[in-house]
């Protein structure tokens, strides 16, 4: 059984400028101890899917099931008992932690609504501290007497103190330094390895994603568009959107970074409140037809688990030199083939 | 550099103590405090008591060094016992309306909604009626007790308090520490109170001590008018009873209005220097 199922959600919120299609019947599945990628650019309704996992923000339609239950509907009394199986780590964490509190009050929050003694949240606490690299005097100081990849250890800390099955966690290393980003990113593993945690790590930054995610899903507008395991995805994008973001990923070295063709989206992400007829991408790919402007493709398999919401198969599109934006199709599909131009 | 709670406070404390018109406030404000604590103990007697003849000029007669008013009544023990009268009721009304604001302005903001619609409608209705007049007709209607002024003056000026409030919750409301305490099932109220509050009272505490001084005139004008207690002594009444005779002995209204210039000042010196002390935004100018 899934940890996590989630069936055909959509969130929608009511603003004066209409309704905002956030997410758009999205489906999917985390096992226990597996860890998915959740990427796509800002406002595409990754981290609306994150905070409606939560409970946090109201679906609108379809089911979220963890651990065999349906928490879709049910209140928040029903819900307590059920908050200590997820927690989310959150993007920045100058703005998740309470500035006013201790960081020992801080990790020990979840604890003490959870009813435990203050003996026993003490214990946990100190604890939870060694466990994510704290120095054990850390408890009664505050959140801003430490740097940045600290303070995020601390909300680590906090999200795992209740031992939860599933924590979200809300692009955690997008508000870093990069120097530190790897050392957080490798804790969280570290973590998942040791408690078998399941994560849905949400970012925008596929390269990140791709070192912690088994599988990806590829966020466009409110819906998926690409899923499948990280590595096939990371290797041969499938999708054109995934391809462009892969394609936007900066690399190390500055002489293939020049000599790399672009494949660039022309144009702005559509409004959420006026969502482009057939595929939700149409009015940015490069590739986009009739077809693609009329019909909305849903969910196909490529191979394996790999699968695509796009009528047709990048490869062929491609190869036929069909790519208005990018010169030489070749070099791109040969740089991500890992072979030099 | 790295701040620890104690040398927080201290920090504000440090802060406060910069702007040397918030320490010459709390100066005069102490000194307030210590003449309206010590008053009983300084005049053994009721201070509304004809104790000589009427119209004696400060200075005159060592006994009653600041005079007497158009009744033969002492000034400084008027003054003295004002103070009680005056503090009291300021900073109760004071309490009263940031209780209340607070209130209404955070459920205002947390629950939004109708609630936030009904709170914030009732909010301007309390805005669009003049203060003093409402202040006036509660006190007519309730009867001119000091408790009653209270009330009156204390649902009066919650409305500023509220909507400070409300803008603060607001902004406090969607930060991610608040999704954090949501995540982990803790309350409504308990989020509202410990989380947020926190956060949310140093501008309310600023505010709050303008309001003091605010209530402090509504005080004396309410007693100005003669809708004051009639039975304990008040600078505004003083300066009412004083009027008919502001050309030939001026100084019966200029002691009382000399207190309460230099109290209200002293309230508004201290939310300067609160303002600085507990507002970052504008901390490091």
């Amino acid at each position: 059984m899934s940890l996590l199922s989630v069936r055909s959600l959509i969130v929608d919120y009511e603003t004066s400028g209409g309704t905002i299609h956030a997410v758009n019947d999205v489906s999917f599945e985390i096992e226990p101890g597996e860890t998915i990628g959740l990427v796509g650019e800002s406002g595409c309704g990754k981290s609306t899917l994150g905070k409606a996992v939560m409970r946090l923000t109201p679906a609108t339609e379809g089911r979220i099931v963890l651990d065999g239950k349906d928490i879709t509907q049910i209140d928040q009394r029903e819900m307590r008992p059920i908050r200590s199986k997820m927690q989310m780590i959150f993007q920045d964490p100058m703005n998740s932690l309470n500035p006013r509190r201790t960081v020992g009050a801080l990790i020990g929050q979840p604890l003490q609504v959870a009813g435990h003694s203050s003996a026993e949240v003490k214990a946990r606490v100190a604890e939870l501290m060694s466990q994510v690299g704290l120095p054990p005097d850390a408890a009664p100081r505050y959140p801003h007497e430490f740097s940045g990849g600290q303070r995020q250890r601390i909300g680590i800390a906090r999200a795992l103190a209740l031992n939860p099955k599933l924590v979200v966690c809300d692009e955690p290393v997008s508000a870093l330094d990069v120097s530190i980003r790897a050392q957080v990113i490798n804790l969280l593993q570290d973590l998942s390895d040791e408690l078998g945690v399941s994560y849905l790590f949400i970012s925008h930054d596929l390269t990140m994603v791709q070192h912690i995610a088994d599988r990806l899903l590829v966020m466009y507008l409110g819906s998926v568009v690409e899923t499948g395991p990280a590595e096939t995805i990371w290797k041969k994008p499938a999708h054109p959107y995934t391809k462009a973001l892969l394609a936007a990923a900066p690399v190390a070295d500055p002489q293939e970074m020049r000599n790399r063709k672009k494949f660039m989206l022309q144009g702005d992400l559509p409004s959420p409140a006026n969502l482009p007829k057939g595929c939700a991408f149409s009015t940015r790919c490069p590739f986009a037809e009739d077809r693609c402007r009329a019909e909305k493709p849903i969910l196909r398999r490529v191979s394996g688990e790999h699968r695509i919401a796009c009528h047709f198969d990048l490869a062929d599109r491609m190869e036929a030199g069909d790519i208005p934006t990018t010169p030489s199709p070749k070099a791109i599909t040969a740089h991500f083939e890992g072979t030099s131009v | 550099m790295a701040r620890s709670a104690p040398s927080q406070s201290l920090d504000h404390l440090y802060r406060f103590a910069r702007n040397k018109g918030a320490v010459l406030g709390l100066i005069i404000i102490v000194i307030v405090f210590a003449a309206a604590i010590a008053a009983p103990w300084l005049i053994d007697r009721d201070p509304l008591r004809i104790v000589y003849r009427p119209e004696i000029w400060p200075f005159t007669n060592p006994k009653y060094p600041l005079g007497t008013d158009s009744l033969g009544r002492d000034i400084l023990a008027l003054i003295l016992f004002g103070a009680r009268t005056t503090l009291m009721i300021s900073f109760a009304a004071a309490f009263t309306a940031t209780i209340l604001g607070v209130i209404i302005g955070a459920f205002a903001a947390w629950f939004g909604g109708w609630l936030d619609e009904v709170l914030t409608r009732l909010t301007e209705l309390f805005q669009t009626i003049p203060n003093i007049l409402m202040i006036m007709t509660v006190v007519a209607v309730l009867g001119q007790t000091i408790g009653n002024i209270t009330f009156a003056i204390g649902i009066t000026m919650w409305p500023p308090i509220a909507r400070l409030t409300r803008a603060e919750y607001l902004a406090l409301r969607d930060r991610e520490f608040v999704l954090a305490c949501r995540s982990m099932g803790m309350g409504n109220i308990r989020i509202m109170v410990t989380e947020i509050l926190p956060n949310a009272i140093p501008p309310v505490i600023v505010l709050g001590s303008v309001i003091i001084g605010s209530s402090i005139l509504f005080e004396s004008s309410i007693s100005f008018l003669g809708l004051g207690d009639p039975n304990v002594a008040s600078w505004g009444a003083l300066i009412g009873d004083g009027r008919t005779l502001i050309r030939r002995s001026w100084y019966i209204c200029a002691i009382p209005g000399l207190a309460i210039m230099f109290t209200v000042l002293a309230m508004n010196l201290i939310g300067d220097g609160l303002n600085d002390a507990l507002n970052p935004r504008l901390r490091d100018r």
